[in-house]
């Protein structure tokens, strides 16, 4: 006779019949958790040190400038320029904060665990990128708003600078958008953190330095429009632009940018390259 | 040094992506050389302007920080270090063999195509691109050094070492002169000053404070490491 050897118990598995929130709940929820990872919230405190540091040291210049204001009754500092002004901070939260948001996910393989969920790998980029667009639009409106804020408590004299502060906060937009685009693509084409944040930097240094030289040398043999042209290599100088010509605001260089829609042709093209790549990066690491 | 963990570290470094990263930088430079020199911007002070912001300024720091960290922080991010800790080999050789690999990869990724650059635009004028690759040279091994101990010292090698080279030497070195003296990159400046007959190079910090100071930073830097390195602990974060 055959004794039984395995033995079936029920128990108790159920099936889920409550309301299912479905894939845009899904990808909401990614982006703010990772927005609030981007600032390191609910992450370790050792996280928290770098983005909280950077976020110090960007709202710096406007709380320095309020105390100029309330003192010596002018104005140190433009809102327009601001984001030129504090690009290298801007560059190094880009470059370590967008390998954060990516790289873990790819090395440590589970982004098939986020797309077995409701959400597509679109909806996947869209939340990191939403969230690191968000991010930085934070650290430029805070200390511009700071600002306006500042001045209307102050009252200089003449009116306030309403139209500046408005424009710096649409240049702003355009300035996150960018940067995040840039940052995030660069950063999701290596598994490795560190490796990411030295090919955003990278990128950042290359343009910078690549936009001095050719603006330099340029200017002083008299090339005056092929040089306001080079630039535009450096997106914060590229963004500027766009920002002087759509809404008249004063150029951070000092000289002047082309006119017309060429600045704003490039940063959109920029901006869809960017993002093609991100999009042909995550078919491929959805189907790996 | 241990010609075994030098032929390891050559395959990391030169074997994945981290390569591209090493090689772009240089060939841009050699790229926008060429490109000034077609447009005819080919003068003494056009040649010092690309070396000075474009090499010194912006590719030495970078592959500093790219060789200098990489050598070391991506096995102690993995975990793969243990492999060679235990075995019987002294930590300081380590350190010591992982400092020579950053150092020849530098001179071979940043001195030569500073020479190579400086060479398209003026040719031997005025000793330019000799002194800049001589302060290349000096530099990136003095940039390999640091980069080492803080790939050592901390988890975030990588933006601490880009804080240091865009907010230390960069930011605060422009506004602040006495921040320029404990600058790598103005150490660097100094000996292309000093070998150069050009009266474009300037540097603010002299020669008799510039060498002493790589000096003591380098060794110091590697021997601190090779220290480090005998007590790291290996609990992950986040």
């Amino acid at each position: 006779m055959i004794q039984p050897i395995g033995v079936i118990h029920d128990i108790g598995y159920r099936h889920y019949d409550g309301p299912r929130l479905g894939r845009g709940y899904a990808t909401t929820a990614l982006a703010l958790n990772s927005l609030r990872g981007v600032f390191g919230l609910g992450r370790a405190a050792r996280a928290k040190i770098m983005p909280f540091l950077i976020a110090g040291t960007m709202l710096l210049p406007a709380v320095v400038s309020i105390a100029v204001m309330a003192l010596l009754k002018e104005r140190p500092l433009a809102y327009p320029g601001y984001a030129v002004t504090m690009q290298a901070v801007l560059a190094i939260f880009v470059a370590a904060q967008s390998p954060y948001l990516v790289a873990p996910d790819l090395r440590f393989r589970v982004l098939p665990l986020y797309l077995s969920r409701p959400i597509t790998s679109l909806d996947y980029v869209a939340a990191k990128l939403v969230a690191m667009i968000a991010a930085l639009y934070l650290l430029l409106a805070l200390p511009l708003t700071l600002m306006y804020l500042g001045e209307l408590l102050i009252d200089l004299d003449g009116p306030p600078h309403t139209g500046d502060y408005f424009a710096a906060l649409g240049g702003g937009l355009v300035c996150a958008v960018t940067l995040a685009v840039i940052g995030v693509a660069i950063a999701s084409f290596t598994p490795r953190r560190g490796l990411g944040v030295a090919a955003v930097i990278a990128f950042y240094m290359f343009t910078l330095a690549a936009s001095a030289v050719f603006f330099g040398v340029l200017l002083s043999e008299g090339h005056e429009t092929a040089a306001e042209w080079s630039i535009l290599i450096n997106p914060f100088f590229l963004v500027d632009a766009v920002q002087v010509n759509l809404f008249g605001t004063e150029a951070a260089n000092g000289q002047g940018y082309p006119p017309g829609a060429g600045p704003a042709v490039i940063t959109a093209g920029v901006i869809a390259l960017a993002l093609g790549a991100l999009v042909l990066r995550y078919r491929k690491a959805a189907a790996a | 040094m241990n010609p075994v963990v030098a032929s390891i570290t050559y395959r990391a470094m030169l074997g994945r992506k981290r390569v591209w990263l090493l090689a772009l930088l240089p060939v841009a430079l050699l790229a926008i050389a060429v490109l000034l020199r077609l447009v005819g911007g080919g003068d003494e002070s056009t040649a010092v302007t690309v070396l000075e912001t474009f090499a010194i300024g912006a590719m030495l720091p970078l592959l500093g920080l790219i060789a200098g960290t990489g050598v070391i922080a991506p096995e102690i991010e993995d975990g793969t270090i243990i492999h060679l800790l235990s075995k019987p080999i002294s930590r300081p050789v380590i350190t010591t063999t992982k400092f020579a690999v950053a150092a020849t990869l530098l001179v071979l990724f940043s001195a030569i195509p500073t020479f190579l650059a400086g060479y398209i635009l003026i040719g031997t004028e005025a000793g330019v691109s000799a002194s800049f690759a001589l302060g290349a040279l000096f530099g990136s091994i003095a940039y390999a050094g640091v980069f080492l101990l803080i790939g050592v010292v901390t988890r975030h090698a990588v933006t601490v070492g880009v804080i240091y080279a865009l907010v230390w030497e960069g930011l605060i070195g422009r506004y602040v002169p006495g921040a320029r003296k404990f600058s790598i990159q103005q150490w660097a400046q100094s000996i292309a000053d000093q070998y150069s007959a050009s009266p474009f190079v300037k540097s603010d910090v002299p020669l008799s404070f510039a060498v002493p100071a790589m000096i003591i930073v380098t060794v110091g830097a590697v021997l601190w490491a090779g220290q480090r390195l005998r007590s790291l602990s290996l609990t992950g974060d986040e």
